[in-house]
């Protein structure tokens, strides 16, 4: 009967994979045996008023959770200190998902840095599905990086780096921003889903109109949240199709129904 | 033991409770968004999100923002509007064994009582709850709340719209709240509720601005209970009609402290956030304070704080 869980989860593995950004995986079977690609939960931090979302980065068949994240503030600096066998209070799987159509076979997906968090879980899906999945990966210098030795096998890993220091991948990096890259790929694939900081999306929103791409964008919002319920109406946004609750109605949304420049956090 | 709690005494209806812990207006939605966490129908009440009488789009991003021992808001009032509200909601409502309290906020004194008569008769309405800390645009913009007339007005015109027991929820921005507390009393309110949230900033100086996309907004959670407290134990002691407790309360023992100075309920609000079971936790906790202290009915400790202080009322 209930569909969202608040529970106290052992923490399995905690390691810092890239400077300042964590890898974090929890026991929670009662949240991995119904999560869906793009949804997140909500962590309690300590004695902080407010959880922090974060996406879903992974789930296994053990009932393991994963989740990616890169230390800004007071939570997830608190976060980050919490060692193997300790418990974090977990609240989810919240919000909507990543919708993949059934027909579509070839799929882009697009992220900045900690923004892959949760297309992995999508393209584990997806793959899972049969399709083939591109992942275009940038971020400002090589060590920020995801390393490929923990992506999928079969999924195609681009990188970008906007200072043209190359990372340790089977293709070789590229100088530059992800966005700019993007109408390369675009035209082959049936669905794109991206990840990222606000003001990529933006950059994504130009890029894609430039190739004059008609298919489904969608995008993951990371705005402040409240009670990541839809309870609070902290998070609304304005949409083409009124306000919306990016929590509840969101976190992913089609790009073209958003307004990448208004959205302030 | 007795847990329920009667909150309309003069009202035909009258408004009873299971419990005396209810959610507050603003954290809780309409009630359905915490169905798939917990049983929301143990809890004392649901006071729902304020509803205008037209749908509101609510204030620029950024909303919220953490301070010390808080949180400071300037949702704006977004909200689905009256008749959404009575046509989506309501008929859930009335399936529920909760009572549910609708939180009203207008514009001006007629747009209250045109709320209340919207809402009358509807099924699945225990109770209106009135925002008085709204501006009111006809006499420029001052809160509604903030002048004993003006809310002895709104009190009154809500009370001639509906025959539902009717809950007026004070502002705490205010110099004598005793006062205003006695005219809406006067006028007919069958319960008060307070505190409303303070108002207050913050300014993030990396951009050397306010952080909330409005400037001020209104702080609650524990940085509030003491305030909230004194107010409860001032008003109890003033008024005759029952008060209701509300501001920062986030255990057992914050809310028997706000029942103790005078509350013959207590509103969980914030606590909601970080917990989304908190007022639950909070009833269990109560029940417990009440076994371990062998006392069999919850109205024995209303109020009980007064008799054990100096009357002087001087700090
Ligand atoms: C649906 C969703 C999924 C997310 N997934 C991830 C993820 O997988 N990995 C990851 O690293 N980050 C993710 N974020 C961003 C993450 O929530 C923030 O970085 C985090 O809340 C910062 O908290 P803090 O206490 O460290 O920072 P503080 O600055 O101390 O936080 C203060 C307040 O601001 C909010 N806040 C600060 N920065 C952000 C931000 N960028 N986005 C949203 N709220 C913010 C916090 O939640 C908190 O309420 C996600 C955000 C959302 C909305
Ligand atoms: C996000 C948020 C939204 C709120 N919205 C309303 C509202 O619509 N109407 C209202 O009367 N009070 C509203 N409040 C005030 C609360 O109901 C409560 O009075 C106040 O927050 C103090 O209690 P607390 O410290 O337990 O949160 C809101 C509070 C918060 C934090």
């Amino acid at each position: 009967m209930f569909d969202k869980i608040q529970h106290l989860t052992p923490i399995i593995s905690h390691e810092e994979i890239l400077p300042s950004i964590y890898l974090l995986l929890v026991e929670a079977p009662q949240i991995t045996s119904i999560a869906k690609p793009g949804q997140f939960v909500m962590l309690s931090c300590s004695e902080r008023i407010l959880r922090r979302p974060l996406s879903i980065h992974r789930v296994d068949k053990k009932g393991n959770l994963s989740l990616l994240y890169s230390v800004i503030g007071k939570g997830t600096e608190w976060l980050s200190q919490k060692k193997k066998g300790e418990q974090l209070d977990i609240l989810g799987p919240l919000g909507n998902a990543f919708f993949l159509q059934s027909q579509a076979k070839n799929l882009l997906l697009v992220a900045g840095r900690v923004g892959i968090a949760p297309l992995l879980f999508l393209a584990d899906v997806a793959l899972e599905r049969g399709n083939s999945v591109t992942l275009m990966l940038g971020a400002t210098t090589a060590s920020q990086l995801y390393p490929e030795n923990l992506l999928p096998g079969k999924i195609t890993f681009l990188t970008y780096t906007e200072d043209g220091s190359p990372a340790n991948t089977t293709i070789a990096t590229q100088k530059g921003r992800v966005t700019d890259y993007v109408a390369l790929y675009a035209p082959s694939s049936d669905q794109i889903f991206s990840c990222g900081p606000t003001g990529m999306y933006q950059s994504l929103k130009n890029s894609l109109e430039s190739v004059k791409y008609k298919k489904s964008v969608q995008v993951s919002l990371e705005v402040r949240m409240g009670c990541g319920l839809g309870s609070c109406y902290g998070c609304s946004i304005s949409t083409d199709k009124g306000m919306k609750k990016v929590c509840q109605d969101g976190p992913v949304f089609e790009l073209s129904s958003i307004r990448p420049g208004e959205i302030k956090i | 033991m007795n847990l329920s709690v009667q909150l309309a005494p003069q009202n035909k209806h009258g408004l009873q409770l299971r419990n005396p812990v209810m959610v507050a207006s603003g954290t809780f939605g309409y009630g359905m968004e915490y169905v798939g966490i917990f049983d929301i129908q143990r809890l004392g009440a649901i006071v729902c999100k304020g509803t205008t009488l037209k749908p509101r789009q609510g204030n620029p991003q950024p909303r919220l923002v953490e301070v010390e021992a808080g949180l400071l808001n300037s949702i704006g009032l977004e909200n689905i509007g009256i008749n959404a509200l009575v046509k989506d909601m309501t008929p859930v409502w009335a399936q529920w064994q909760v009572p549910v309290v609708v939180n009203i906020a207008g514009e001006s004194i007629g747009e209250y009582a045109e709320i209340a008569r919207i809402l009358a008769g509807k099924k699945g309405i225990a109770g209106i709850e009135v925002n008085i800390s709204c501006p009111n645009v006809d006499s420029g913009g001052m809160e509604f709340g903030v002048d004993a007339i003006t809310a002895a007005e709104v009190t009154r015109a809500v009370r001639q719209s509906t025959g539902l027991p009717v809950i007026v929820k004070l502002s705490p921005n205010v110099t004598d709240i005793v006062k205003i507390a006695a005219a809406v009393a006067e006028a007919g309110a069958d319960a008060l509720c307070l505190i409303n949230t303070l108002r207050g900033m913050a300014i993030d100086i990396k951009r050397r601005r306010p952080v909330l996309g409005n400037v001020r907004g209104g702080l609650s959670g524990p940085a509030v209970k003491p305030v909230a407290l004194y107010m409860t134990y001032q008003v109890a002691h003033a008024v005759k009609i029952p008060v209701i407790g509300c501001g920062g309360i986030s255990s057992g023992q914050d809310a028997l402290e706000f029942i103790m100075a005078g509350a013959t309920a207590v509103q969980v609000g914030t606590a909601t956030f970080r917990n989304p079971c908190a007022a639950l936790n909070i009833l269990e906790e109560i029940e417990q304070f009440m076994e371990d202290e062998g006392i069999r009915d919850i109205n024995a400790l209303v109020g009980v704080a007064h008799r054990q202080s100096n009357p002087s009322g001087s700090q």
